[in-house]
């Protein structure tokens, strides 16, 4: 201890401590992110053939009246869209369901409804590109036939290609969602029940005075990563269609057209705009949020 | 009395609600596993469902996988040694900086943490190709480190950890400091201990990831003993023929390392949810 | 204790994953090489396709016997085949990471092409010319008349029956001669047995690309720029939309030609015919084996009658990357390889392709040869139907925003054309398309 060398001292002074903490932090922000993102935004004014890259303004945000690149943000928005309607009221409820005093096994069902998040998205597209596949035997075409109803062909028309990216988002998600809820759920104090009960109030009035006001922080973390989660959404398409290339580009989003254009076709310049529009709009959406919600970062003072 | 036989009934009718949704989220894995059982061919001409011969049930798709003609535990290697490695640094270091924001004030710290939320919020699906392009500037590609190294520090679990520490009075660690101890010194002997089942949390949170990753290491790997099992498993599709045999007993087998580790761990996991970073 | 179970947990299943895995990395089919020899240069070689490695290990063991003086040792790296060409587009463009020589599938070709990342292989090609289907070799090429890359194959269409059901409607295959006697035919066998002449894929361009090559039309113009729009291509789309309307086409089960469903429904004698490539043997023999000594291989039909009855569809070209340190020998190991007698012999016998190499067309010892699996699976010889054609063959123009193009076409044109947007007027549709195009 007498005998430290300056460096030693150095480091292990209080006030040099916390960026030795937060170093490696520091550091693959500024390899990996900043650099990144910084090389995008100058991509996205460039155009890379070959081994020469030439600027050209904003030539590459042309792929903004592009047909198929405005269907694949509407993809994406309408996925976004309609996974975080599904994704909150339905773990929410099971989860509330769960957490009832009349239930029972309640450990046992809670890690069933989890385990299709422990699942690849490979695993999962492999088995629902089949169970939705257009044979007649088939699993969903043997399930529509006890109604009577003749073979789909699924996965080639757009609006069965929705149905089953939903029921696999459904699937994959609701137990991890549940499980936040559940944890939102046991904050809540117990007797804040009793004493509603006692005041005559029902199981439904409980749910709607107590449980979702107060289960809000929770709603705001699960909403923020259905969004984030929706806008990204590319591998199950991918898995689905056995590659980035559904039939008419019923499922190609935001990040397909984005591999699609710098991984595919080289047009780097393209694909790097595109990254840029994405980060526009998730910080768009961030500020949206930030002003309705107050930080997550706040959120442990709440 | 009423209430109580009012009350069971609801019991019976919750558990038995909740049966149904079990067998529904169930009924995927069912297919695969029962499927595994008959040839591949078999789906290619009758669709995957449950009515299956069980007089000609085998295992043969299992001993096909288990036979060594195919990379598929090459595959299983590389996606173990990977998650292992994974996991660790990412729980280490993720913690140490979490720690770092947790229980120190200094300059930078607010933007520094913004930094932590700006890139938990951006999916890093925008920014794949930069990323890929210096990944093969830094010569990685096809290499572990290249699918590992971007993701050492994972915002996710940085901000866990900070939750997770600020529960602990700053005066604990001027005790520390009075007793003799350096700052690395309360981080090693007394803060980690405490995080313990953060730990466990995190690490079957970050297991999942890293076990389950598909499009970064598809997109870093290129030679077939160098890809991971989701990658590897893809690959079985290819527009040459899907090798549904192997694909199908392979995806039933690469469930279990992470169904070990859930099962293992879940108690914890809830737990370390609850007190940590998504809480109120 | 927790860490501990953590620890033990997953070194239990690491030792599981290890024990299993020895066996597979040995085997030689991930990674493969010749039989490395001293003073070998070496060269690094990218396919997407494992059964490509077997043939170019063993060609470069052919190469070193016949040049001791230039020996090669050669390494093949199997990629994942969707992205094997993208990585290789990228690691091209960043001037990182190449290979020496790669296997290039003839849709992502133009995107090689159009930024100049190969190198022209002409001087290799000459001492061949004289002996290969020219056509084949070329379309790998440039306005220039440089050629960069060789295919494994020539790639002839060719209409292959279900005897079963031509028997069954009473319709003898070798009477068909224009399109219009096929649809005649079709009739016949939808009316005698409830199937369908033919399919349509959504997803892939065979059989619309085959009739626009026999009208001579392609995707891309002369200066390469995307070409949809054609008088020639809207006549096809209406010319197949009448066939589906008719009931003798129907849109391909699986959308594609390479679906899982395809090949069921294949196998089960749900269609009577397919027009496709003759490298598509293969896939009869691996995935219909029902079909084993039912199918016979006729020329396509044609628009009018004493047409040109044959084009080139389909494949992939081996090139020589810019950049490589080894530009002469890598070249003349790829000529050498494809084009030789030793080369397309072996991709007849083991691989099932169609030779690119004429004097082989001839050679009863490949023509009549009783042990080939593929010619022992269909009834008719597939050389009766090269030889007839001859060599003036039509292939595909692949320059320029052909990738692009091909992206469009196999991802939107075609499934909209005939199963989406079915009453839309062709033109406008074509138009609508190529708009879409980014190029």
């Amino acid at each position: 201890m007498k005998k430290q060398s300056v460096v030693k001292k150095f480091l292990y002074s209080q006030k040099v401590a916390p960026y030795v903490f937060v170093m490696p932090f520091i550091l693959t922000f500024a390899i990996f992110f900043a650099y990144s993102i910084v090389s995008m935004i100058l991509m996205s004014f460039q155009k890379v053939a070959g081994a020469n890259t030439t600027f050209i303004g904003l030539e590459n945000y042309k792929i903004l009246t592009n047909a198929v690149f405005l269907k694949s943000l509407k993809n994406s928005v309408f996925y976004t869209i309609v996974t975080c309607i599904m994704m909150i009221p339905i773990p929410m409820i099971l989860a509330a369901m769960l957490n009832s005093k009349h239930m029972r096994a309640k450990g046992t069902f809670r890690s069933i409804l989890f385990i299709p998040a422990l699942t690849s998205v490979v695993v999962a597209g492999v088995v629902f590109r089949l169970m939705f596949g257009e044979l007649e035997g088939s699993f969903m075409n043997q399930v529509m036939n006890l109604f009577g109803v003749e073979p789909i062909i699924w996965l080639r028309k757009p609006v069965t290609v929705w149905i089953t990216l939903f029921f696999l988002c459904l699937w994959r998600w609701t137990g991890v969602n549940m499980m936040y809820y559940l944890s939102g759920l046991q904050q809540i104090p117990a007797d804040l029940y009793e004493s509603a009960s006692i005041d005559g109030a029902t199981g439904m009035q409980q749910l709607r005075y107590i449980t979702i006001p107060l289960l809000k922080p929770t709603t705001i973390y699960v909403l923020t990563i259905s969004i984030f989660g929706g806008m990204a959404m590319f591998s199950e398409s991918y898995m689905l269609f056995n590659g980035n290339k559904s039939p008419n580009n019923v499922a190609t989003t935001l990040v397909g057209m984005l591999y699609r254009m710098g991984f595919e076709q080289n047009q780097l310049g393209i694909a790097s705009a595109i990254g840029v529009i994405f980060l526009l709009i998730v910080l768009a959406v961030n500020m949206i949020q930030l002003r309705i919600n107050g930080t997550i970062g706040s959120k442990k003072g709440e | 009395m009423s209430m109580t036989k009012k009350s069971r009934i609801f019991t019976i009718c919750l558990f038995i609600f909740f049966i149904l949704i079990a067998a529904i989220t169930l009924l995927p894995l069912a297919l695969l596993a029962v499927s595994s059982l008959r040839p591949g061919s078999d789906l290619m001409r009758y669709g995957l469902n449950f009515s299956i011969d069980w007089a000609n049930a085998n295992l043969n798709e299992y001993k096909m996988l288990f036979s060594g003609q195919n990379a598929y535990f090459t595959w299983y290697k590389n996606s173990l040694i990977i998650t292992v490695v994974q996991v660790g640094l990412a729980l280490f270091l993720s913690a140490c900086v979490g720690y770092g924001f947790a229980m120190y004030d200094f300059k930078g710290k607010n933007i520094l943490f913004l930094c932590v939320l700006l890139v938990m919020m951006v999916p890093t699906e925008v920014i794949l190709l930069p990323l890929y392009r210096l990944i093969v500037k830094m010569k990685l590609i096809n290499n572990m480190w290249g699918i590992i190294l971007p993701y050492l520090v994972v915002p996710m679990l940085v901000f866990f950890f900070r939750q997770y520490l600020s529960g602990i009075p700053k005066d604990f660690l001027d005790a520390a400091r009075v007793d003799g101890c350096t700052e690395y010194g309360i981080f090693f002997k007394i803060m980690i201990p405490l995080m313990k089942p953060s730990f466990a949390a995190m690490g079957i949170y970050q297991g999942m990831q890293s076990w389950n990753n598909f499009l970064w290491p598809m997109v870093v790997t290129n030679s077939i003993d160098k890809i991971t099992l989701p990658v590897g498993l893809q690959s079985l599709l290819s527009p040459y023929g899907n090798n549904y045999d192997i694909l199908i007993a392979g995806s039933c087998f690469a469930i279990i390392p992470i169904l070990i580790l859930f099962i293992c761990f879940q108690r914890y996991f809830i737990e370390g949810m609850t007190a940590g970073g998504v809480k109120g | 204790m927790k860490k501990k179970l953590l620890a033990g947990a997953l070194a239990t299943a690491m030792a599981l994953g290890m024990s299993f895995g020895v066996g597979a990395t040995d085997d030689g089919s991930t990674q493969g090489t010749n039989t490395f020899v001293d003073g070998g240069t070496e060269l690094s070689f990218w396919t997407f396709q494992e059964l490509h490695v077997g043939f170019w290990t063993s060609m470069a063991d052919v190469w070193n016997e016949q040049n001791p003086d230039r020996p090669i040792n050669l390494t093949v790296t199997t990629g994942e085949s969707h992205s094997t060409h993208s990585k290789l587009l990228i690691a091209c463009q960043s001037g990182e990471g190449a290979p020496d020589m790669a296997d290039i599938e003839i849709g992502y070709y133009g995107s090689f092409l159009k930024d100049g990342y190969l190198l022209p292989i002409n001087d290799a090609v000459e001492p061949y010319k004289d002996d290969v289907v020219m056509s084949r070799v070329s379309m790998y090429g440039d306005n220039e008349g440089n050629y960069y890359g060789v295919d494994f194959h020539l790639g002839a269409t060719v209409a292959y029956y279900n005897m079963d059901i031509m028997n069954e409607a009473g319709v003898d295959p070798a009477d068909i001669v224009t399109w219009d006697d096929y649809v005649e035919a079709g009739k016949t066998v939808l009316e005698k047995t409830g199937k369908p002449m033919c399919a349509v894929e959504t997803s892939d361009l065979f059989f619309p690309q085959c009739m626009m090559l026999e009208k001579n039309a392609q995707y891309v113009d002369d200066e390469g720029n995307p070409n949809l729009v054609t008088e020639e291509h809207a006549e096809v789309i209406d010319y197949i939309r009448e066939m589906i309307n008719l009931g003798v086409c129907e849109i391909a089960p699986g959308g594609g030609f390479h679906t899982e469903e395809w090949y069921g429904h294949l196998n089960d004698g749900g269609v009577a015919s397919v027009i496709m490539p003759l490298w598509y043997m293969g896939r009869f023999t691996d995935y219909c084996a029902d079909l084993n000594g039912k199918m016979a291989i006729y020329p396509i039909p044609v628009w009018n009658e004493g047409d040109v009855r044959e084009v080139l569809q389909g494949g992939t070209g081996t090139s020589v990357i810019k950049g490589t340190e080894n530009e002469q020998l890598a070249k003349d190991f790829l000529a050498f390889a494809k084009l030789s007698k030793e080369g397309c012999t072996y991709e007849w016998n083991e691989l099932g392709f169609d030779p690119i190499r004429t004097e082989l067309w001839d050679d009863p010892e490949i023509t009549d040869n009783k042990d080939n699996k593929f010619l022992a699976y269909f009834t008719t010889n597939p050389f009766d139907v090269l030889k007839a054609n001859g060599t003036d063959i039509t292939a595909p123009n692949i320059s320029g925003a052909y990738s692009a193009t091909y992206s469009t076409l196999v991802s939107t044109t075609y499934s909209n054309a005939f199963e989406i947007s079915v009453d839309q007027d062709a033109m406008e549709l074509l138009q609508g398309e190529q708009d879409s195009i980014i190029y």
